[in-house]
């Protein structure tokens, strides 16, 4: 025994430690119902033509709180079939550092519709849910494998591009925010799922 | 280097099997037996050894409960067996550093 195998030794518990904090439910069902719901609302709100704020707000509420119970539902059924706690550290580590950005986010995305200051104020709702949205995956993706964190990101940077496009370079970014909302919460998290479905297949967790 | 300090490294904590327990339950507060299983990727009858060997040093503390009507067996560490890990990591670096010049 010499020094490099007690260095290799403290490399292999800190890896063993790390694997198990995280967290390993399948992603790839979560994902795709939720994308499913995101594209079913976008659709419902441009064939209705739900363009009032409250309308807006509601809608998009409505989709967020079924996407949150679908995805507890499903973890739980997960838990179940394992033979599982639910309510597992490295579950408890993950809605923990989901919560701060998402409820902030939604408060401070529900804000401006249910005052209504400006015609724009779907835009800043939307932009307010998505980077929000983006930082609540980049937060869980430290308990999380397999590019949540990359996810995150992608949700950040499209909101500082549109903004900085639209305002600073005067680019008329004119279509419908259920396009933006049903693009990022819809057909984003059909890609994303559907990656996963194919990564994961046979392995059942991420 | 002195080699007392290995000498001085936890027989029962060291071996591969027990150190990987050790390690994945000093990371949670409680892990079940079948999330231990599949993150350490050891066989029931491996686990369910070393986790008895652990137990009868006073390490790890071993609950069975149900969950949906099913048999749940959570595992945890137990203070001596926490402050027993920390001593082993303490040691480890302790070598490390002493072999640094």
């Amino acid at each position: 025994m010499d020094s490099n195998w007690a260095s290799e030794q403290l490399q292999t518990i800190r890896t063993l430690m790390e694997r198990s904090a995280i967290y390993r439910r399948a992603l790839a069902p979560i994902m795709l119902v939720a994308g499913a719901a995101g594209v079913v609302a976008a659709g419902i709100g441009l064939l209705c033509e739900i363009d009032s704020a409250s309308g807006f707000c509601c809608l998009w509420y409505g989709t967020a709180v079924f996407a949150m119970a679908s995805a507890l539902y499903i973890t739980r059924q997960q838990a179940i079939k394992d033979s599982e706690v639910f309510w597992s550290p490295p579950t408890r580590r993950v809605v923990q550092a989901l919560a701060p950005p998402l409820l902030a986010g939604m408060f401070m995305g529900g804000f401006p519709l249910l005052t209504y200051v400006t015609p724009d104020v779907k835009w800043v709702s939307t932009l307010v849910w998505v980077m929000f949205y983006g930082l609540a995956l980049h937060s869980a993706g430290f308990f999380m494998p397999r590019g949540i964190k990359f996810f995150g990101w992608l949700f950040m940077a499209s909101v500082c591009a549109f903004f900085y496009t639209g305002y600073f370079l005067h680019v008329n970014l004119n279509f419908n925010p259920h396009l933006f909302m049903g693009l990022f919460f819809g057909v984003l998290h059909l890609a994303y799922g559907a990656y996963l479905y194919l990564t994961e297949k046979g392995k059942n967790a991420a | 280097m002195n080699p007392d300090l290995f000498l001085q490294l936890d027989k029962v904590i060291h071996e591969k099997g027990r150190l990987a327990i050790m390690s994945a339950l000093a990371a949670s507060p409680e892990l079940s037996f079948t999330e231990l299983r599949d993150t350490l990727n050891m066989t029931d009858g491996n686990l369910t050894t070393h986790i008895k060997t652990l137990q009868q040093e006073g390490f790890v503390s071993v609950a069975k409960s149900y969950q949906n009507n099913r048999p749940l067996t959570s595992c945890s560490l137990t203070p001596a067996g926490r402050k027993a890990f920390a001593d082993y990591i303490n040691l480890l670096e302790k070598i490390v550093r002493q072999s640094k010049p």
